[in-house]
């Protein structure tokens, strides 16, 4: 472990932020071409219907109506990220037969103005047969219920299993069993950029598209697909994006349709949706019907635990599939559950589709699974830390046939939050009105199953040097605001003694940037592109090593080493060059070729689910107005392990973006629906949390290194959105009494439970 | 989602605005700041063919104070300044607080009290306070000027006593007499900047043995325009505000709302938390008048 | 029918035809290609779009274009003199992190103008409710009030 680091470990400022800050940045609505149309979507105002007829007639005589689609125009061909499963795919480009939830897309306009392309919107005449819709789990499921798509005739999309030790025999052997009913609800990423895209043809067979996503190669190969065209006559860029955590990772109907009608037109064609299309037809995270039965010994030892949750999907499968995966696995993780089943339902409803969002499974099944912790510690007479200290997950576990934990700062984590806060005293201590409540995580560094399949590593780097002494990155990993252009700059530059700003980096363009790269999700950016980042710069150095070692006649013995511009013999550093020298050398030996290295990741041997884990616990203390049931945050303190921080700074932001999004969800978001359609649809109704909201805090970095991430670093940022909504939980219930199993914690809620309302 | 299309008519004068109001009926529609106007436009919730804009009309943003006449505010004061105007501040603080307890920092550099009142929103923050102090709107036609009392100015959600030839051009809010107090409560349980759940205005005017001579509540939020609440401020005269009596305020205030269920509460919770503010602006009110 | 206005952007005069019910947000960002003022929401909640109008906070997305003739609007883009010297709001945001994936940046910087210029040495409570108009969904906030702080210790003693 060397800690003896100059770039990686620093808190830099990003790269991008003086950019950002001087309002020079292009976002993707940013973009305007010359000729350029605009699209809009026309979106079913019902919750499932039979599509009789559409007549578009009226819109495309408008004058400036360049162009009307509907999914007759497409080829219909369906779509979805589980390349994997082709059932799974269940969603076409604009709606064919039949519509499954409100704003469900139709058809699509484009006009030499917004203003017209709004008119024509209203021009198209769409007859529907209404048919009954089932709105949650429960309708969905029941007997004799609508179905929504024919291949799912009980609304089950799919199941998904984790099953291992002997359960049965197990909970015989507990003394404490809890069986509790669970409600987690449905939220907004709320990603303050609207998504939009620009998608231009270059009469010649190809298109560039440039479109605010998360997963530039996701939406290259399905379009390809679903416009029957080759991978490679698609280039996809990301530009600067404004947030998205999980709600911008797969091919939508825009994209497409701004592919589409700019390949038709000739001309350049860009959609940006509205805040009220994103509220109220935007991907969400999965709110979940749950059961958990979970059992342990008198001393607190978890012995077996059985999970249940039926996912509320909407209209499609969307990432629901991996959802449903991840919650069974975060649902036996954090703690050693030697006996678990977990069953994962994905119910169709007709709802917008939920699909990936920041935790991804975990949020759900780490609310239940903390709420379980801590009602099973009031009830056995422990403390809640120490019923985790005694159970928690430590390095080398394994969680079998799925993972191994190869870092774990879990207990210390607990530890260290413990005394930041005081806790025991507190826990002790506080009167009525007043609480503190604990919630932990545990996360991914990015996934191992390839739902995609992909036959392309997960990902890739190019690294080109040049004798000015300065180098080239290329990588299609996609920065969205969480800072990975920052970060494997960092690590590039650590790796090769360069400064930041040596560093050119072109990102997240698939006709330039190397093949290919899954995207950013997960959390699997700074371990996977940051190794492969590693391996290209190792290719490098190996390149420029023998022209330096030739240039001083260096024993073979010696090691080299490039630092503060200079490539050298570690023990020698009078027999170096700079950086360039080394590069002009290579060159020249080698006959003018270029200094390239390449790096690829892929995780392999590492299980199915990930190749590193992080750990941590946050602690929430709170002030319940007992006759309002109002709920002020006090306090929020954390203490996690996501190995070696690269950029503390980043990583402190990234925790405090989860505690206000973790706040978020415990608190005050929240879809208000009624027969399929939503209430709350702009930001005055779909409350986001503003600077007044957030707690103050700290935080703290536990120290592990984890051997397969690049110098030590593993996720950070997403796992952390999960502990706040079960530590905020259990705070309120050590201040008043009342403990939810129904996200969000409302005042309402808090009152009705202590029956004053 | 952009703007429908209108047409825009900016006069400098009162008069042609008028003019203007009468001779589109029906299909015009009066911005003040327009933070509730645009909005709902851009939601089609209204398609005017004609937007007045009153910001060319000189002489309707003034705040003064007279101590003999009350405060005066033009239409188009904005509720910025009246947070920060120093007479507000010290004779009226609960109006300043309601001011400033409106939407953000932006919204509240653009939008009007005025707007905010012809809005008629049952939630709207600065109805309750100038309810209680019994403030009137001057309406202005092409045919005369009328005051109408706050009082009787809220007809439904939206829908006020103003003729559609109407413009209201000023509010006058009374000068505060010696021994009375107001407060302004509001409840907004999922953020600090919200639009109230519920909120609560009471003014109360002491007797020499702080006894109430005058009570006065409005209660927002809680049915389809503010409501004053009659049958507790008559409970509340000639009464000390003792704890039990101040229990019973708030139950009847409670049995006076008629509130209903939306995305920010339910029916019930509304119920709950008129009891539960009206006992708080009592309070409040009561020491605001001891210091006054 | 549109009408030509002239407005005072940053100092520069535009002159540009506008249909009434053009948002200030429209033309700077479509007509004036002035792309830093973001669009986040449309209905004043968000705070991405703030500008400057005589020196005063305003979400452009509700401000119509044809009103600003004669009025002095300043916009992100009109904080930097060049790109060596950024304005010390905009050094403070890039240099304590105040910045994620930036959408919210130039509404929140603006924002901060407003604040700074009514009240040069706010306190931390201050601070957050002078963002009461902001949304930003990366940060929580905290960097963003750290920069502020920031910036009105730098703004205040060199105007010492
Ligand atoms: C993000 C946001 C947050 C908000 N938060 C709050 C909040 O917390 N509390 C709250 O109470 N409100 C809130 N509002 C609503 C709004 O900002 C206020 O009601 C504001 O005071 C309206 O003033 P305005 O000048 O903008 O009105 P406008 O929008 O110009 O007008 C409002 C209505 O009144 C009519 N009108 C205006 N002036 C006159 C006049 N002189 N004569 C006759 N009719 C007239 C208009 O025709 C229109 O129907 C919020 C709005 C936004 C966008
Ligand atoms: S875009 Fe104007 S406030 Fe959101
Ligand atoms: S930095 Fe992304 S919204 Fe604020």
């Amino acid at each position: 472990m060397s800690k003896n680091f100059s770039v990686v470990g620093q808190s830099l400022p990003r790269a991008d932020a003086r950019i950002k800050a001087v309002g020079a940045a292009q976002y993707a609505d940013d973009i305007i071409l010359p000729g350029m149309l605009y699209g809009k979507l026309l979106r079913s105002p019902v919750a499932h219907a039979r599509i009789l007829n559409i007549d578009v007639s009226q819109a495309k005589k408008l004058p400036g109506v360049k162009c009307v689609i509907t999914g007759d125009d497409t080829l219909k061909i369906k779509f979805g990220n589980w390349r994997l499963v082709p059932e799974s795919q269940d969603e076409y480009p604009l709606a064919v037969d039949k519509v499954r939830f409100i704003g469900d897309e139709v058809a699509a306009v484009a006009a030499i103005d917004k203003d017209i392309a709004e008119e024509a919107l209203s021009l198209i005449k769409v007859e529907y047969e209404e048919l009954p819709g089932v709105f949650s789990v429960e309708e969905a499921m029941a007997e004799g219920a609508p179905v929504i798509h024919e291949l799912n005739p009980n609304n089950i999309s799919l199941q998904r299993k984790i099953d291992y030790g002997d359960l049965d025999k197990a909970f015989a052997e507990c003394d404490l069993i809890l069986d509790n009913e669970f409600k987690v609800h449905a939220v907004s990423h709320a990603y303050m950029e609207p998504c939009a895209c620009v998608a231009e043809y270059d009469h010649n067979g190809r298109l560039t598209v440039w479109t605010s996503t998360q997963t530039p190669y996701f939406v290259q190969c399905l379009l390809a697909k679903t416009l029957g065209m080759r991978e490679n006559d698609i280039r996809v860029i990301k530009p600067f994006v404004g947030g998205g955590f999980g709600g911008k990772m797969e091919l939508r109907k825009w994209e497409f349709c701004a592919a589409f009608m700019a390949r038709q037109t000739g001309r350049p064609v860009k959609f940006t949706l509205t805040r009220a299309e994103e509220l109220a037809t935007g991907r969400r995270r999965h709110p979940m019907s749950i059961r958990s039965k979970v059992g342990f010994k008198k001393d607190g030892t978890l012995v077996a635990k059985e999970f249940t949750a039926y996912l509320d999907g909407g209209a499609y499968n969307s990432m629901g599939p991996t959802a449903a995966f991840l919650c069974g696995n975060f649902g036996g993780m954090l703690y050693r559950y030697p006996n678990y089943r977990y069953n994962g339902y994905h119910v169709y409803t007709n709802k917008p589709p939920a699909g990936a969002m920041r935790g991804f499974g975990a949020p759900q099944a780490l609310f239940v699974a903390e709420t379980q912790m801590n009602m099973a510690a009031e009830q056995l007479g422990i403390d809640p830390l120490d019923i985790r200290l005694k159970n928690a997950m430590e390095t080398g576990d394994e969680i079998p046939g799925v993972a191994t934990i190869s870092s774990c700062g879990f207990k210390e984590s607990l530890l260290k939050v413990a005394e930041m806060t005081n806790w025991r005293e507190k826990r002790r201590q506080l009167g009525k009105g007043k609480g503190i409540g604990i919630g932990c995580y545990s996360f991914i560094s990015g996934g191992v199953f390839n739902w995609f399949n992909t036959q392309y590593n997960f990902t890739r780097a190019e690294v080109r040097a040049f004798d000015d002494g300065t180098v080239h990155l290329l990588t299609m990993a996609s920065d969205i605001g969480q800072g990975c252009d920052t970060v494997l700059r960092q690590i590039l530059a650590e790796e090769l003694g360069l400064k930041m700003e040596d560093i050119r980096l072109t990102a997240a363009d698939t006709a330039v940037t190397p093949q290919a790269d899954l995207g950013t999700w997960g959390s699997r950016v700074t371990l996977m592109a940051g190794n492969a980042v590693r391996k290209a710069a190792q290719e490098i150095k190996d390149q420029l090593y023998k022209v330096v070692s030739l240039k001083f006649d260096l024993n073979v013995i010696h090691d080299l080493d490039c630092r503060d511009g200079m490539v050298f013999a570690k023990n020698r550093p009078d027999r170096g060059i700079p950086f360039g020298e080394a590069v002009r050398l290579a060159q020249r030996a080698n006959r003018g070729e270029p200094i390239i290295g390449y790096g690829s990741y892929t995780p392999r041997g590492k299980g199915l689910v990930t190749p590193a884990f992080s750990f941590g616990a946050q602690v929430a203390e709170v002030t319940v107005d007992m006759e309002t049931g109002a709920i002020t945050v006090d306090e929020m303190n954390t203490a996690h392990d996501c190995g070696t921080p690269i950029n503390p700074m980043s990583v402190e932001g990234q925790l405090e973006g989860s505690v206000h999004m973790g706040l978020g969800y415990a608190l005050c978001e929240q879809f208000i629906m009624k027969g399929g359609k939503t209430l709350t649809a702009t930001f005055l109704d779909y409350k986001i949390p503003c600077a007044e909201d957030m707690p103050p805090g700290k935080s703290v970095h536990v120290e592990t290194y984890e051997p397969d991430g690049p110098f030590g670093a593993k996720e950070a940022g997403e796992g952390l959105v999960s502990p706040t909504a079960p530590a905020i939980a259990d705070a309120v219930y050590h201040a008043t009494g009342y403990r939810c199993t129904e996200l969000p914690i409302t005042p309402e809620k808090i009152l009705r439970g202590l029956g004053k309302l | 989602m952009s703007l429908p299309k209108f047409s825009y008519l900016a006069p400098d004068t009162l008069e042609e605005a008028c003019r203007l109001l009468a001779a589109h009926q029906g299909k015009i529609k009066i911005k003040a700041g327009g933070t509730d106007l645009l909005v709902r436009m851009s939601a089609r919730a209204f398609k005017p063919d004609y937007v007045l804009a009153l910001g060319k009309v000189a002489g309707l943003d003034h705040i003064t104070f007279d101590p003999r006449t009350g405060l005066r505010l033009g239409a188009m004061a904005k509720l910025a300044d009246v947070v920060d105007h120093p007479a507000v501040r010290e004779h009226y603080p609960m109006l300043a607080r309601a001011a400033k307890a409106t939407a953000t920092v932006q919204i509240r550099n653009m939008g009007t009290v005025m707007g905010n009142i012809c809005n008629a929103s049952p939630s709207a923050d600065n109805i309750p306070t100038l309810m209680v102090r019994e403030a009137s709107v001057i309406a202005l036609a092409a045919t005369g000027e009328r005051e109408i009392p706050l009082a009787e100015f809220f007809l439904g959600p939206g829908k006020t006593a103003l003729q559609p030839t109407e413009i209201a051009t000023e509010i006058r809010v009374p000068v505060p007499e010696a021994g009375s107090g107001v407060s302004y409560q509001k409840i907004s349980p999922r953020s600090k900047v919200d639009i109230a759940a519920v909120n609560v205005a009471a003014f109360l005017l002491l007797d020499g043995e702080r006894r109430c001579r005058q009570a006065r509540l409005c209660l927002g939020a809680v049915g389809p325009t503010p409501l004053r609440a009659p049958r507790t401020e008559d409970f509340l005269v000639g009464k000390e505000l003792r704890p039990e009596v101040l229990e019973e305020a708030g139950e009847l205030a409670a049995g006076e709302a008629t509130p209903i269920s939306d995305v920010r509460a339910s029916k019930e919770y509304r119920r709950l938390m008129v009891a539960i503010l009206t006992k708080r602006a009592l309070v409040e009110a009561h020491n605001q008048a001891l210091h006054h | 029918m549109k009408t030509v206005i002239t407005l005072n952007i940053n100092g520069d005069r535009y002159e540009v035809a506008v249909n009434p019910w053009r948002t200030l947000n429209e033309v700077l960002r479509e007509d004036l290609k002035l792309t830093g003022t973001k669009l986040g929401c449309g209905t004043g909640d968000c705070g991405a779009c703030t500008v400057l109008v005589d020196g005063k906070s305003v979400s452009s997305c509700l401000t119509l274009a044809i009103e600003l003739e004669g009025r002095e609007i300043t916009t992100i883009e009109g904080l930097a003199p060049n790109s060596e010297e950024l304005h010390p709001i905009q050094e403070s945001f890039i240099n304590k992190g105040a910045i994620q994936c930036g959408y919210c940046t130039p509404g929140m910087i603006m924002s901060t103008a407003h604040l700074l210029k009514q009240n040069p040495r706010p306190t931390e409570a201050e601070i957050r409710a002078g963002l009461s108009g902001n949304l930003c969904r990366c940060t929580g906030y905290n960097k963003i009030v750290d920069a502020i702080k920031d910036a009105a210790e730098k703004m205040s003693s060199s105007s010492d």
